[in-house]
């Protein structure tokens, strides 16, 4: 095992090979409050990748609600348990990552699911964190809560994938960072269906072998987002890249909500793969739950969020979300629009910080009738 | 870009292959294996003489392939017991085999030697889906029969061996044909596929592994696949297939054939001929108890003797 430093873990970690970080990191920021799990990214990722025989249950991209929802069933609560209880307190976590809880003969403390844990991809569909009780209506704090969780391969910085793989048919490109399984090289051992604590490989049992994100590289290589974010609706969406820890850019759109203002925040660092998708964590659920889940700068994120709207360089970080197809490696606030740039510094998109409104008078002179309930 | 990691990997398992080869090679002398059980007679086949402790393939008459796990022709083969030994070398270990004990015999007719292999296994597993794994067993040979033989895990670095596998699930996929949706999963449904929509071409893409020809995703014309390496996660399915096989079960035990040429053009098996002394060893995995890749017994190389 080589040492490697995990930026979310705030220390060293082991891990089967020496750390090389690409040139930069293909990454994703969603924004949890705006997701309502209409699946359009599902169906988007699906259609492009993954309609193919073998491939009938096989979710590249796919939205769960949480806290019921797992797809495949229980993945995160599995190996949690596997895993047992962790201190989850930072900034230095001081628990067990998956690598060190590794049994004996193993790369990595792992489980393969059975088949049919793939059978219900929308299990717990908008199931709430507990029974509403007769006659409940609306109060703040909600009753219950339920959040919708949408995820695709974290494109690691430590793979446990790649790590698992025997034959090494899985790679990390050094360009973007983005994690491949060469389908020409791979036996179909699963063992890295196995090791994947996100369960974001897949096995194909018409091609006997795995399958997994490619982080829509045809797109991300023409300077696009994938296709995931492209078609959401909601614009939670942003996909572009993060640099390594000591070189953030403050210009760059998900450096700066991931490593300067922190908002954006891993998925269960504490297996110790360091992801790359991001999450801006839901403001209205419980922080525990939301601590195990996306760790220790839970608090913070969701104060900085909701005064978000105070802040015009993270106000139009977020306009960003959903605003233009391409990758905006650099972003600008300049008066009330922020301007989005590709990787040559040529501007791709602007977009007002805060959306032209018209009010109009309840009674409608020239017609002489009232305007009500319109929007 | 990919190179780089991947030329990195490649370096770093060379490196460790390097190193395990020599504490297999310890381990294998300092910890020796149990005695296998002895296996229960699989078939009715005469059993002539002792148990044998080198595999000696008697001439028989005939030419072309010997493909047939029931034929007259392996009565006068010595069966050779095999002890199978649990992976626990490389990553990741299989420390309990299912498997503990293989009975080899092997022929050959001047053009074609063939390796008879049966164990026990109460149960067939050929249906691959993501929680089900395949019976599978190889039998490695060195390719350079005249040189000290490479290490018996795969070879090593310079040390190029000919692992010829049989897959039951390719066994099934020529005797029953292959997997589909529908018989993988009866009650499944979908309303459209690529491929019955767009050109075979514009569906090639929505295909994976089947589209591009990789050679573990279907048994074509033999359940076998011709193979060499030089180490752990070297196995290369070679472009030209020599060797051929058959697996058949019966009475709770699988009996396997592994044919090929005595001689071929291929660079990347060995030549024998009449009077030749080589070895081979042998993995298994039973696919009932998930084994797979690493996850499997292994022998030692055992002698063989290509009698005159």
């Amino acid at each position: 095992m080589a040492k490697v430093f995990n930026w979310q873990l705030g220390r060293e970690m082991d891990y089967p090979y020496e750390a090389k970080r690409p040139e930069k990191q293909f990454a994703m920021v969603f924004d949890t409050n705006k997701c309502i799990a209409c699946q359009t990214c599902t169906v988007a990722c699906k259609t492009t990748w993954t309609p193919g025989r073998g491939q009938e249950y096989m979710f590249w991209n796919n939205v769960e609600t949480k806290p019921y929802g797992y797809y495949p069933l229980g993945w995160d609560v599995n190996i949690l348990e596997k895993l047992g209880v962790q201190d989850m307190d930072g900034p230095v976590y001081r628990g067990k990552t998956l690598f060190d809880a590794a049994p004996q003969g193993e790369v990595i403390l792992g489980y393969l699911p059975d088949d049919l844990d793939y059978a219900h991809p929308n299990i717990g569909e908008d199931d709430s964190s507990g029974v509403m009780p007769q006659g409940a209506h609306f109060t703040m704090p909600h009753l219950q809560w339920m959040f919708y969780l949408p995820r695709i391969c974290n494109h690691c910085t430590y793979p446990a994938c790649l790590s698992a793989c025997p034959r090494q048919s899985i790679y990390k490109r050094r360009e973007d960072g983005i994690v491949l399984l060469d389908q020409s090289r791979c036996r179909g051992y699963r063992e890295c269906v196995k090791a994947c604590p996100y369960k974001k490989v897949y096995f194909n049992a018409q091609t006997r072998v795995s399958e997994k994100c490619i982080g829509c590289y045809p797109a991300v290589e023409g300077g696009r987002q994938t296709q995931c974010t492209t078609t959401c609706i909601g614009k939670i969406r942003i996909q572009g890249f993060v640099n390594a820890p000591d070189t953030v850019n403050a210009d760059n759109p998900l450096d700066y909500l991931v490593f300067v203002k922190k908002l954006a925040l891993p998925l269960y660092p504490q297996f110790g793969l360091e992801p790359n998708t991001y999450y801006i964590p839901p403001v209205h659920v419980p922080p525990p739950y939301l601590r195990q889940m996306f760790g220790w700068g839970v608090e913070p994120a969701i104060a900085t969020y909701r005064k978000a709207h105070e802040d015009p360089k993270l106000l139009g970080a977020l306009m960003l979300f959903g605003a233009t197809p391409e990758i905006s490696h650099y972003f600008r606030v300049d008066g009330d629009w922020v301007y989005g740039y590709d990787g040559k510094q040529s501007e791709i998109v602007r977009v007002p910080l805060r959306e032209p409104a018209v009010i109009r008078e309840v009674y409608d002179l020239k017609h002489k009738a009232y305007r009500t309930n319109i929007t | 870009m990919q190179t780089t990691a991947r030329t990195f990997r490649t370096f770093a398992a060379i490196a460790i292959a390097a190193v395990m080869t020599t504490t297999a090679a310890v381990t294998a002398l300092a910890q020796p294996p149990k005695p296998a059980a002895p296996a229960k007679p699989a078939t009715a086949r005469p059993s002539v003489r002792a148990p044998a402790t080198t595999i000696t393939a008697v001439r028989v008459p005939g030419t072309g392939p010997i493909n047939d796990a029931f034929g007259k022709h392996w009565a006068g083969a010595r069966p050779m017991k095999v002890a199978m030994l649990p992976q626990s070398v490389t990553l990741p270990h299989n420390p309990a085999p299912a498997v503990t004990g293989l009975t080899v015999r092997a022929v050959h007719n001047g053009t074609w030697v063939a390796f008879l292999i049966e164990w026990k296994d109460d149960t067939v597993s050929d249906k691959i889906v993501l929680d089900n794994f395949g019976d599978q067993v190889a039998i490695q040979l060195p390719i350079d029969t005249k040189a000290a033989p490479p290490s018996p895990m795969m070879g090593n670095p310079g040390g190029r061996v000919n692992i010829i596998q049989w897959r039951a699930a390719f066994q099934h996929d020529i005797d029953k044909g292959p997997p589909t949706t529908k018989s993988l999963y009866p009650n499944s449904w979908a309303d459209v596929y690529p491929d019955e929509v767009l050109s075979a071409n514009d569906a090639r893409p929505y295909s994976g592994a089947l589209g591009l020809e990789n050679p573990i995703s279907r048994g074509r014309a033999t359940p076998v696949l011709d193979q060499f390496a030089e180490g752990w996660g070297s196995m290369t399915v070679k472009p030209d297939q020599h060797a051929l096989g058959s697996g058949v079960h019966r009475n709770g035990a699988w009996h396997v054939v592994i044919t090929r040429p005595m001689a071929s053009d291929d660079q990347n098996a060995p030549r024998l001929v009449p009077g030749d002394r080589t070895v081979a060893a042998f993995a298994v995995w039973e696919g009932g108890a998930r084994e797979v890749g690493a996850r499997k017994a292994w022998s030692a190389w055992i002698p063989v003797v290509v009698a005159r």
